[in-house]
């Protein structure tokens, strides 16, 4: 779940990627784009419910584990980038290097650790959770948000809380 | 193969209010990743961006591995040499201008805040002084003003524990953005926050955090001051002050409420000057009315105008008024001096030698004042002045009059590109160092995690070497304790009140998790440290200092220019520190914010080449609109290619003697004009 009202900017979470995942130049899970000039994102995969990489994908690299998370076998992918050009969500990113699409893994062995996945740990705001589905999400939680693409086609499992209006007073121009 | 790591305790040592304690996991030798160290109470297992991307600073290919000897200087013919060939020809340069001179006067260093580990930031100090008579630079670039304001006002700077922010009900920013600069910070106003406080945040600037603002009151740069006076005389005039706190703990409130009378505080003055609406005046007054417990919080940005003392000492009035000190989850928020409760036996190794002393805020300019013997040597380390240093003309003069430079850092620094001696610095996981922040009440060790990267060298164990060459070429001539290794100075800052007060019988307790500082809430006893034991809104002392007794508004600097430069800190690097940065498509340092309006009236659009110039120089900058900055102020990062620094000159504030010897940096009364053109090549671009 990513909390919109609470998201800094600040970038932690991809670099605690990062760190964690030791990702390659250009390699980046988890990216951070700035909406409006008050509104982030932060974004990486979304373990889709209809993983559009899943489907494209002609190796059968990709699997959907019981979990809900996607996941990518590096060895079964030829570097086709059907899946990067696939996702609206740019989650499959493309190592020139070794000619292979990596992404998220949720950090399952984090996971499987008791340990939150980096991203999450790294949040200083908590502006990224993990949420269980079956327990009671908050109430203002939503689908999407603004800025975020379709999630018709692949039903994205991120969830948002979306940003609260707040009080502004610009410079006063006249004087 | 190995495959378990051992694990040692870190600390961020950039000059930063988070001061961050980690985890590196090492493996043969080799640094693996690092993690937030959970024991950290104010931290709590969290690192920053920059904090997580530390193996590539460790190894990055653009950090320094040898000696390096440039000749001619500023050639970039660089020769790599032996750190004995380095240190030969420094210690004979010194010898040889030692013998020329008769005394040690024609040496100087200048030391910033790259390392702001004891053992790092005091190095130089230790070893210059153990030379006997030099040139030592005095001063405080970041904070002089403020402290002494404090000073005047609290008879002593004091910061509230940060954690306590989490009990206010109303938490105001003046002119801090810990969105960007202090994010450990934000734990604690958001857990306010849930449980019901507004945030405020004025600034001319909206920052991430002013985004995130309950309130946000955006203010002409350094107007703070008659905004803070306005709302004490509305709130003197309502009644709606603290009437016990004033009665029995404040020294001057008729005189402030006579000054307050007999000056134009009205809201329609407030709103010509400041730029707020009436409305959001208004809005202000009544919330600190109604709010309590409420921090202020100034950032350091906030003081870097000629009049920040005065403006300060107004927010520190409002607070007092108000009755917001000395109670959780109240008080003005500024700076912990944490360190001023070890011994320091770096910056104190000898410190009664009668030095020639220079103004650090106006170093160059100094410098080359002196005559009798001239300055011929400078030793620069933690710092690249020919990009943060204000005067750079100045220090182009100055380059030319000097016989040796010598700079020692991880990185090809612009001060180290004019250098004729780099010498290659440790990382602070190569070298053991303590860390005090100053801002939280955290103590924490830093382990050496990892063997030398190639020939780097803690400054610390450069000084040592150094001192060892020079007195075996003359004996006796430095009296630096070179037997003394890192582990021994650790041991020697912890005394018995430093184990008191923090709870620990000795460093190595450190080695099980960092240490708070157990101290009651500042100024609970409401006993304070000035001469008449209240809070001084009349403050005897800065008139003693021909300063006004009471905080007084001075108008800002203004300018025949027409944008004021603001240069504030983004949340991927700080200051100059950038060389090793990953992720950052390209050099933000090169880019110069301005507002949708102003750039509509000079016809400029994104990207576009722009020239800022002034009295000072010029350089070129890549137009980015934006409304976070108001019209009439320039947003531009420090560093870079053309740093907006060389625009800059001798622009002081109106306070700092006190504590610091000579006034602080006004870097912000920067004003400048703008044209179209200039050379758009000069991105630098950065790649993971």
């Amino acid at each position: 779940m990513f909390n919109v009202d609470q998201c800094i900017g600040c970038q932690s979470c991809i670099s605690a990627c990062k760190n964690e995942n030791q990702t390659p130049t250009g390699v980046n899970w988890r990216r951070v784009s700035q909406i409006t000039e008050d509104v982030f994102l932060s974004l990486s995969c979304n373990h889709c419910d209809s993983p559009e990489c899943f489907r494209v994908c002609p190796e059968k690299a990709y699997t959907k584990q019981r979990d809900g998370i996607v996941i990518i076998n590096p060895n079964r992918c030829n570097g086709c980038m059907d899946c990067v050009a696939a996702c609206p969500f740019g989650a499959p990113q493309f190592d020139y290097e070794q000619h292979k699409a990596s992404k998220c893994t949720m950090c399952y062995t984090r996971l499987q650790n008791n340990l939150q996945p980096s991203c999450v740990e790294a949040c200083p705001t908590d502006a990224l959770k993990i949420v269980d589905f079956n327990q009671d999400l908050p109430v203002s939680v939503e689908l999407t948000v603004a800025g975020f693409p379709d999630i018709v086609l692949t039903r994205p499992s991120t969830r948002f809380i979306p940003p609260q209006p707040r009080r502004r007073y610009r410079l006063n121009c006249l004087n | 193969m190995n495959t378990t790591y051992e694990v040692f305790r870190n600390v961020c040592p950039r000059n930063c209010y988070n001061s961050c304690a980690m985890l590196s996991y090492v493996r043969d030798g080799k640094l693996y990743k690092v993690a937030g160290d959970p024991q950290h109470g104010f931290t709590r297992g969290k690192l920053c961006s920059k904090g997580y991307a530390y193996l590539k600073y460790v190894y990055s290919p653009n950090r320094l591995r040898f000696p390096l000897r440039q000749y001619p200087r500023g050639s970039g013919k660089w020769e790599k040499i032996s750190w004995n060939e380095a240190l030969e020809q420094i210690a004979e340069k010194i010898l040889e201008l030692n013998k020329r001179y008769g005394s040690n006067l024609s040496l100087t260093y200048n030391n910033g805040s790259g390392n702001i580990g004891l053992l790092h930031q005091y190095a130089s100090a230790a070893f210059f002084n153990s030379l006997g008579q030099h040139t030592k630079p005095v001063g405080n670039f970041c904070l002089a003003a403020g402290q002494d304001a404090f000073t005047y006002d609290f008879g002593q700077t004091l910061n509230p524990d940060p954690e306590q922010m989490g009990y206010a009900k109303l938490i105001l920013l003046w002119g801090a953005n810990p969105a960007c600069t202090a994010i450990q910070q934000m734990k604690y106003i958001n857990a306010a926050r849930k449980a019901g406080a507004k945030l405020v945040v004025i600034d001319p600037l909206f920052t991430s955090t002013a985004a995130k603002a309950d309130l946000y009151i955006q203010i002409r740069p350094g107007t703070d001051g008659l905004l803070a006076l306005g709302l004490a005389k509305k709130l003197i005039e309502n009644e709606d002050y603290d009437r016990e706190f004033v009665e029995n703990h404040i020294y001057g409130f008729e005189a402030f409420s006579r000054y307050l009378n007999n000056s134009d505080f009205s809201p329609s003055r407030l709103s010509t000057v400041t730029g707020i609406t009436e409305e959001a005046f208004y809005e202000l007054s009544q919330l600190l009315k109604e709010y309590k417990p409420c921090s202020s919080w100034i950032g350091y940005g906030f003081q870097r105008h000629s009049n920040s003392g005065q403006s300060i000492r107004a927010i520190n009035a409002l607070m007092a008024l108000t009755g917001n000190i000395g109670k959780s989850g109240a008080g003005a928020y500024y700076l912990h001096l944490g360190q001023e409760a070890f011994p320091l036996k770096l910056a104190n190794h000898n410190s009664s030698v009668q030095n020639r002393l220079v103004n650090i805020n106006d170093f160059a300019s100094s410098i080359l004042s002196l005559q009798d013997p001239p300055v011929k040597f400078i030793w620069i380390s933690g710092r690249n002045p020919l990009s943060q240093d204000q005067g750079l003309t100045a220090w182009r003069e100055l380059l030319n009059q000097l016989e040796l430079i010598v700079t020692v850092d991880l990185f090809m620094t612009k001060t180290a590109e004019h250098s004729d001696l780099v010498l290659p610095a440790a990382s602070h996981f190569e070298e053991y160092d303590l860390n005090i922040s100053y801002w939280h009440y955290w103590l924490a060790l830093n382990e050496k995690a990892l063997p030398a990267y190639y020939e780097a060298k803690s400054d610390l164990e450069i000084f040592r070497l150094l001192t060892r060459k020079l007195n075996k070429l003359s004996a006796g001539f430095s009296d630096f304790p070179a037997e003394l290794s890192a582990e021994d100075w650790l041991a020697s800052e912890i005394t018995t009140q430093i184990k008191v007060s923090y709870g620990i019988n000795s460093w190595q307790d450190l080695k099980n998790g960092p240490k708070k500082l157990q101290m009651e809430i500042p100024w609970s006893s409401c006993k304070f440290r000035t001469a008449s034991g209240k809070f001084e809104i009349y403050s005897k002392l800065a008139r003693k200092n021909n300063l006004p007794a009471l905080p007084k508004y001075h108008p800002p600097q203004s300018s025949k220019h027409p944008f004021q430069v603001l240069s504030p800190q983004k949340n991927e690097f700080i200051h100059s520190q950038t060389k090793w940065l990953p992720r950052i498509i390209h050099d933000q340092a090169s880019l110069v914010l301005i507002n949708t309006n102003d750039a509509q009236t000079h016809n400029l659009r994104d990207d576009e080449s722009v020239i800022l110039y002034n009295d000072n120089g010029s350089l070129s900058k890549k137009v980015q609109i934006t409304d976070s900055v108001p019209p009439g102020v320039l947003v531009v990062f420090q560093g870079g290619q053309e740093p907006i620094n060389s625009l800059i000159n001798e622009s002081f504030c109106d306070m700092g003697k006190l504590k610091n010897h000579y006034n602080g940096n006004a870097f912000y009364d920067l004003f400048v004009s703008l044209k179209k053109g200039g050379d758009s090549a000069e991105a630098a671009w950065f790649f993971v």
